[in-house]
């Protein structure tokens, strides 16, 4: 690889494709006068020791690399705001209810086993953490996840028992259920075998539908908020702290981006208001995620991530996976659709084309695959293959036009409409590819389009 | 994210102190770099949230007398300039007098110190602060192994070849996460501070 520039000032606003990224980094490895380039560009010398002193100097605690995590301290944090129980058994009470442990914490404070004896029924208690609990903000996020959740009535959306707003600390009151986070088992098992991934996504895809129909988006469906309940197979969805009312205009454009950036949708990464669809992206990233054990957006920082998901499309998933079906992989392509208006319509859809795919699935013999599947460019080779003699026939006029004018031909549709340009070098480059270009549906479709167009036209 | 550009439109709304957007996106940067900050100062965690909404409330105050020039000075940028010189007014004043009392007494104290009272040892201090939140915000947002290549080389001043065969990565992998991260941290402070750090 030669030196360049621009390709060092991508790197730092984190644009390069993986491959791009690979031999770059190679390059970095001979070359020092890339290396101070690159330094340059991310900063003056000056300002580089300036930051280095300054953090050098600083309590390495705070923004070293023995970097305390704030989990560490939230059992304590919890256990201290308790009030004492009357029975050695727990460690601490809470209202009404005995709390027996800390079982676990998220970003909002920790959830709580606790056991209400006048109702002789275990509990899970998510409270709001302490220094949470003096922000105005944090409250109103915190009860809007209770009332939201509240609205919602299905078997695989997590209830909630009650909730108690007003208190120094705010906690709500759900049922006791053992389960664990499809995030865990991701951890415990990689990835998924497809019957699994159809289950699980068709559940979700329900419980989505369920909060979609109270007018509700969740806003971060990722595996750690996804709960498998142990033994039965049932799956719930959990964590509205993000969910918001579809026409809640007031608050549409904070700034702030809510969600987690790996499942995040590109509208949401922008942003921009979302509604049921940005949804739909977040279970595309989910499903592809539990496919490949990989999540389909990947980069060194948020950043990288967001610039990712709103630019690029995923690696395709088969490449990774060959064992899953094509259809599958389209299914997946099609929730991962960059504009909403590319996916699926709702929730409910996806809920019931899953539905129909697990049941090919489990007989295949017997029930054949939902036609409501999207269609698997097998196409794709033959009409490449009509644009490559396409190409050649074009090609074969511009080099012949060519030894007259050294520019690009363009050739103007008869209608309005973007010119298509055609130069000698993009015309070469078609036969690049080996397998499938673009994974997209909707790339596929402009591509349809870009071919009709081109039968349209007189050949020169 | 790089800041969205301040538009004139939002600017005239802001007049009204009502919340708009482009308070609302300054509030965003800058809220949690005054939390910390105001925490640090040795202020009692009970009055932190107070302590923070007065110096905010100063702010907004300021920026109500702000008039567009026509000039290529952005408002973002005559923003910057206000916080920083109600904080580091904050940053002078005796501990003792940091409490929550708030109102208008608070305000007054602010008001009490001219900016060209504001040294160049006020500025730096002022400037360390950021770098520290800049940085503490940036770590988040890189896997771990990026961090440390930055850290390690550039704060603990290591060399390239150690720390990338210590991650088990090439060394032009580290070059390259190094620099990411010293962009970010100077894009963060940049947002706030909005003249170069040089």
């Amino acid at each position: 690889m030669k030196c360049n520039p621009t390709l060092l000032q991508r790197s730092l606003d984190e644009s390069l494709s993986e491959a791009e990224e690979e031999s770059l980094s190679a390059h970095l490895c001979e070359c020092d006068a890339c290396q101070r380039e690159l330094e340059r560009l991310a900063g003056q010398p000056a300002a580089w020791n300036r930051v280095g002193t300054t953090l050098k100097a600083a309590d390495h605690s705070s923004v070293g690399v023995e970097h305390s995590v704030d989990h560490e301290t939230a059992s304590d944090f919890a256990v201290e705001c308790l009030e004492p129980s009357t029975s050695s058994e727990y460690i601490g009470r809470l209202g009404d209810i005995e709390i027996q442990e800390v079982i676990g914490h998220g970003g909002m404070g920790v959830v709580l086993k606790g056991y209400q004896p006048e109702l002789k029924r275990l509990v899970a208690v998510k409270v709001l953490a302490p220094q949470l609990a003096v922000s105005a903000a944090a409250r109103k996020r915190f009860a809007r996840e209770a009332q939201a959740t509240a609205a919602i009535l299905h078997p695989n959306v997590m209830p909630i028992l009650t909730v108690h707003s007003s208190g120094k600390l705010p906690f709500i009151v759900m049922p006791y259920v053992a389960c664990e986070s499809l995030q865990q088992r991701l951890d415990r098992l990689g990835s998924l075998e497809l019957i699994d991934v159809l289950r699980i996504g068709m559940q979700t895809a329900n419980g989505l539908a369920a909060a979609h129909a109270q007018g509700l988006v969740h806003r971060d469906v990722k595996p750690a908020n996804i709960l498998l309940e142990i033994s039965v197979e049932k799956v719930m969805l959990t964590d509205f702290g993000l969910a918001r009312a579809m026409d809640d205009a007031s608050i549409t454009r904070t700034g702030i981006i809510a969600g987690t950036p790996l499942y995040m949708s590109p509208e949401q990464a922008r942003g921009e208001p979302v509604d049921a669809r940005s949804d739909l992206f977040s279970l595309g990233t989910v499903l592809y995620t539990l496919a490949t054990g990989r999540t389909p957006f990947r980069a060194e920082s948020t950043y990288g991530i967001l610039r990712r998901l709103t630019d690029e499309s995923p690696r395709p998933l088969r490449e990774i996976s060959p064992q899953f079906p094509a259809w599958f992989q389209m299914i997946v392509y099609k929730l991962l659709a960059k504009s909403p208006g590319d996916r699926f319509a709702s929730a409910t859809e996806v809920a019931q084309l899953l539905e129909g795919c697990l049941a090919h699935v489990q007989q295949p013999a017997t029930v054949p695959l939902p036609k409501e599947c999207p269609v698997v460019p097998t196409r794709l080779f033959s009409l490449r293959r009509w644009l490559l003699v396409i190409g050649m026939c074009v090609l074969a006029g511009v080099v012949g036009m060519s030894l007259f004018s050294k520019k690009p031909v363009t050739i103007e549709p008869p209608s309005s409409g973007e010119p298509t340009v055609i130069s000698t070098e993009t015309s070469a480059s078609w036969d690049a590819g080996e397998e499938i270009v673009s994974p997209l549906r909707s790339d596929f479709n402009k591509w349809q389009k870009d071919a009709e167009k081109l039968w349209e036209e007189p050949l020169p | 994210m790089r800041p969205p550009e301040t538009r004139h439109s939002l600017i005239v709304r802001l007049k009204d102190q009502r919340n708009n957007l482009a308070w609302t996106e300054f509030l965003c940067v800058y809220e949690p770099f005054l939390l910390r900050l105001v925490r640090k100062q040795g202020t009692p965690e009970r009055h932190v949230a107070d302590v923070s909404q007065q110096l905010l409330i100063a702010i907004a105050k300021s920026v109500d007398g702000w008039v567009p020039d026509g000039k290529s000075a952005s408002f973002r940028r005559w923003l910057g300039c206000v916080a920083r010189n109600v904080v580091i007014k904050f940053m002078m004043r005796e501990r003792k007098q940091i409490t929550g009392q708030g109102g208008s007494d608070f305000l007054n104290l602010l008001e009490g110190l001219t900016d060209a009272s504001i040294n160049a040892e006020q500025f730096k201090q002022y400037e360390q602060e950021l770098i520290l939140w800049a940085a503490e915000q940036v770590r988040g947002e890189f896997r771990e192994n990026s961090w440390r290549a930055f850290w390690e080389t550039q704060v603990e001043g290591r060399s390239v070849a150690d720390v990338a065969a210590e991650l088990g990565v090439k060394t032009g992998a580290v070059y390259m996460s190094r620099s990411r991260v010293f962009a970010r941290i100077r894009n963060r402070i940049e947002e706030v501070l909005d003249d170069e750090v040089t």
